[in-house]
């Protein structure tokens, strides 16, 4: 059976689970009021406590304990019924956050551990190309000089040798890189380096002085590989790892404006 | 009945969020990373990375408010932007190699779960006092931390909280769900994500926590769960430990931690109980613990002024940290010393080795942060706190007091930015970091990415930097971490130690003796070795001219025009003595840079006290793992 598009939107998910909790509600009428004052516990009622428990302490609890749960359970809904009967729910900085991060929590839960479509992933892939591009690879001789005058200096020599290695200063960089990526230039000789190296052109002068944390470096860029996207086969974790955590956070953030929508507010000025 | 429907729908939310969800995640992610990448022939670059973060699963991260997790640590250390817990942006300009995330095992998860939990759940009053501290405001959250600390310290905890039986199975799904979001990122030949965590043994407040790390993916891992600390022994550890690799043919290795604050614990001369320490303890401790974290947020545990009264630049970090132990629930007082500091220990190795034969503290030295903001950041200029309560958005955090103890002597302004470890490696896998720290073949930094490396040998010379010198450096002599054999011929050693190309320039390189002497007493000795400036810069009685200071205190900006990129030597023992066991480490010094707290002054327009404003300016270091000379057998 081919279901719409829509009723596998988590949003509509979120809303009717919503609808159906407030059905639930009104349905089961005098029950739910917080005013009523028969309180029955029942056999399901008890098998929650009796979990809740469990998960507490990793055991069931023994019949004794049971009873006190149960006898707490009862002494702590007295109370909260004549608590909200009270009105003190309203006004109470703790219930207010706690309530409203269940909400998030419920909105961005499903997403938490849903296992996305291939369809899913190709798409966001597509969507989002600049954040799954691989970096962009670099070949490269390079001089380096503790001095700008130096490097200069030297430039004009290179023009006129093959034996270019010997004309730089002795330091404990590669001379050369071969295809290497971005990330590896920018470990090896830092931001200001790697910046420069972006704007430059390959080709088979040397080219600067280029400035660097290090000193100053004249460069040969022998091939520049442009960054890109790779299939999706070949980074399918992380295509899923930022689907999950950008999901996650959209449709808490989704959920929160189709309620917020519903309100009026007014915030003086 | 609405609540309780209420509750069933946030039941079922909770407990699959706990599910795991790493279906899809290829053999090379999950396992130790070998075969996966070619590999280098010889380790060819230092690989950066952080031993020791905690995220929202350490029992006092989460009260002290982070509420960021594993994932978001991992792609922050990966070099992604990610939103810090109180709202700032945050991104590393460099990302790191690999990243060891250390909760602590003991109640794993439990400050989320009993913040958490149904309130009519908990029985324990403490327990609920704290339940409520932490929903009532983040400074609430925060002191109930500090008491649970200090509850930890004195042994005061609730039973409920320290009952690992009952904790087990909620340990075991956090684990679970925690290993497969490690292998998810994962990446061989990118990115190395440790399974790990940190035990926190801490008897009356005396600091002797470890970091724990796995070789392995989860396939193995998840046969274990974190060993607790609390109520343990080391041995214990170490035990867990062996039983893991005879178990799954995996491997593990503990890190000791913060000894500055262990007055005196960490490494004791006797075992244990206070008895004589037997040759069984010194080997499985070695065995165990190959490396020592040195410096940290928390302080630096290189030596104290009080044991190296001739060291010129001993004591860094050590301020508020030497008065008393983690809790500051015992004062420290100067015969406590001894046993905190790592060059006393290393000297205390080899003393004990000259006795038992084996020596328990040959140990290589790392540096790592010890975060609990779930970001691992390492730099003066990026520093995003020791917890949550001091990320930058606090902008007086510097003035504050700490939340350790309930002392008010140690201040926001003690804290160091941080520390990292840099491996030597031949890719970027988990075995081959792993392996890397087994040797010891790693070295700590106090931030900076300096790129230091040392060979130990007996013959090399000046020629040997025209040619391929790392080969020269492995095929004749022994690198950091390793242990050269006493031939009757003085010990020659290949140094070189680059700037961070990101950094400050370099001051000076200097080798750091211990040995012992003809009489069997322990000494030491600091050599300056190589030095910006040396035509300038002339020693004076033994010592070096400082190099200078080029910070402006008004806007926190410093200057390049002193000190150099790059120093290199070849240095002999000028007194080297045949038979007598010694162990050589390498400090590097940067020029003075502005501390994270001259920067905050200048950026949130607070004072320093003079204290503080004293201690705004630092050198930076690097502290290489140390070579062994030992008689030939």
């Amino acid at each position: 059976m081919n279901l719409p598009d829509w009723t596998r939107e988590p949003l509509v998910h979120f809303l009717v689970a919503g609808a159906l909790i407030f059905g639930l509600f009104s349905l089961q009428g005098e029950e739910v009021d917080p005013a009523s004052r028969t309180i029955d516990v029942d056999r399901e009622t008890q098998a929650q406590i009796a979990l809740g428990f469990e998960r507490l302490m990793s055991r069931p609890p023994t019949d004794a304990e049971l009873d006190g749960q149960i006898e707490r359970y009862v002494r702590e809904e007295v109370l909260y019924r004549e608590a909200l009967r009270l009105g003190l729910d309203a006004d109470d900085a703790i219930v207010r956050r706690r309530l409203a991060q269940k909400m998030d929590m419920l909105a961005g839960a499903r997403a938490e551990t849903e296992q996305p479509s291939e369809e899913t992933l190709q798409q966001w892939l597509a969507q989002n190309p600049e954040r799954f591009a691989s970096d962009t690879r670099y070949s490269l001789d390079q001089l380096w000089f503790a001095e700008e005058s130096s490097a200069t200096a030297a430039q004009s020599r290179l023009a006129r040798t093959e034996d270019w290695q010997p004309l730089g200063e002795r330091i404990s960089l590669p001379a050369s890189l071969e295809n290497e990526p971005r990330d590896e230039v920018l470990d090896r000789f830092g931001v200001q380096f790697a910046a420069a190296i972006d704007e430059l052109e390959a080709g088979d002068t040397w080219q600067g002085p280029v400035a660097s944390g290090l000193g100053w470096h004249l460069v040969r860029l022998r091939g520049k590989t442009a960054s890109s996207v790779p299939p999706l086969s070949e980074i399918r974790e992380d295509v899923e790892n930022d689907w999950r955590s950008k999901t996650i956070d959209q449709r808490r953030e989704d959920a929160y404006q189709v309620l917020r929508e519903a309100y009026t507010v007014t915030i003086d000025r | 009945m609405r609540h309780k429907i209420g509750q069933w729908l946030l039941l079922g939310a909770a407990s699959l969020a706990l599910a795991s969800c790493g279906a899809s995640v290829s053999e090379e992610q999950s396992g130790n990373g070998e075969g996966t990448i070619e590999l280098a022939e010889f380790p060819d670059r230092p690989y950066w990375g952080d031993t020791h973060l905690h995220t929202d699963n350490s029992i006092d991260a989460f009260g002290f408010g982070v509420r960021l997790g594993a994932e978001e640590a991992l792609r922050f250390a990966r070099g992604e932007e990610v939103t810090s817990t109180t709202g700032t942006k945050a991104k590393l300009a460099r990302p790191l190699d690999f990243l060891v995330i250390s909760d602590h095992s003991d109640g794993l998860g439990s400050t989320r779960r009993l913040y958490d939990a149904p309130r009519m759940l908990i029985q324990d009053e403490t327990l609920l006092r704290w339940h409520d501290m932490m929903h009532e405001s983040p400074q609430q959250s925060q002191r109930a931390v500090a008491e649970i600390i200090d509850g930890a310290a004195r042994g005061t905890l609730p039973e409920a909280l320290l009952d690992q039986a009952a904790a087990e199975e909620n340990t075991r799904d956090i684990w679970t769900a925690h290993l497969d979001t490690l292998d998810r990122y994962n990446e061989p030949g990118k990115f190395t994500a440790f399974a790990g965590f940190e035990y926190t043994l801490m008897p009356g407040g005396n600091n002797l926590h470890r970091v724990v790390m796995f070789r392995d993916g989860s396939a193995r891992t998840k046969t274990v769960i974190p060993y607790p600390g609390l109520d343990t022994g080391v041995e214990g550890l170490w035990d867990y430990m062996e039983a893991y690799a005879a178990a799954t043919g995996g491997e593990a290795l503990a890190i000791p931690h913060n000894s500055n604050v262990s007055n005196g614990m960490m490494f004791e001369l006797t075992g244990p109980e206070g008895g004589a320490m037997t040759a069984e303890y010194a080997r499985k401790r070695a065995k165990a613990e190959p490396v020592v974290e040195v410096t940290q947020i928390k302080g630096d545990s290189e030596t104290h002024s009080f044991l190296s009264p001739n060291d010129e630049f001993a004591g860094f970090g050590d301020l508020g940290w030497e008065l008393g132990n983690l809790s500051m629930t015992i004062k420290s007082t100067p015969d406590m010393y001894a046993g905190s500091y790592i060059r006393e220990a290393l000297k205390r190795g080899i003393s004990i080795e000259e006795r038992l034969g084996v020596n328990p503290y040959q140990f290589g030295l790392i540096g790592s942060t010890d975060s609990h903001t779930s970001l691992a950041t390492g730099d003066e200029d990026n520093f995003f706190g020791k917890h949550t309560g001091s990320e930058p958005a606090i902008t007086n955090r510097a003035l504050n007091g700490q939340n350790l103890g309930t002392n008010a002597e140690r201040f926001g302004w003690h804290y160091l930015a941080g520390g990292y470890a840099a491996a030597w490696a031949r890719g970027n896998t988990r075995a081959e970091i792993f392996d890397a720290f087994k040797r010891r073949e790693v070295y700590a930094t106090t931030g900076p990415r300096m790129t230091l490396r040392i060979f130990g040998g007996f013959d090399f010379t000046e020629a040997d930097w025209n040619g391929d010198w790392v080969r020269a450096g492995y095929s004749r002599g022994v690198p950091m971490g390793g242990e050269l054999a006493d031939g009757g011929k003085a010990p020659t050693f290949l140094i070189s130690a680059l700037k961070d190309p990101d950094g400050a320039n370099l001051d000076r390189v200097q080798v750091v003796k211990g040995w012992i002497d003809a009489s069997g007493e322990m000494q030491e000795r600091v050599y300056d070795v190589v030095w910006s400036d040396m035509d300038s810069r002339r020693m004076r009685g033994g010592k070096v001219p400082a190099v200078g200071d080029t910070v402006d205190r008004a806007t926190a900006t410093y200057t390049n025009d002193i000190g150099t990129a790059e120093l290199r030597s070849v240095w002999t023992d000028p007194d080297y003595r045949e038979g007598q066991r010694a162990f050589y480490y390498v400090r590097v010094l940067e020029i003075p840079t502005p501390r994270w707290t001259l920067y905050d002054a200048v950026r949130f327009g607070i004072t320093l006290p003079d204290a503080a404003m004293a201690d705004a300016v630092a050198q930076e270091r690097a502290y290489s793992s140390p070579i062994w000379l030992k008689p030939a057998r």
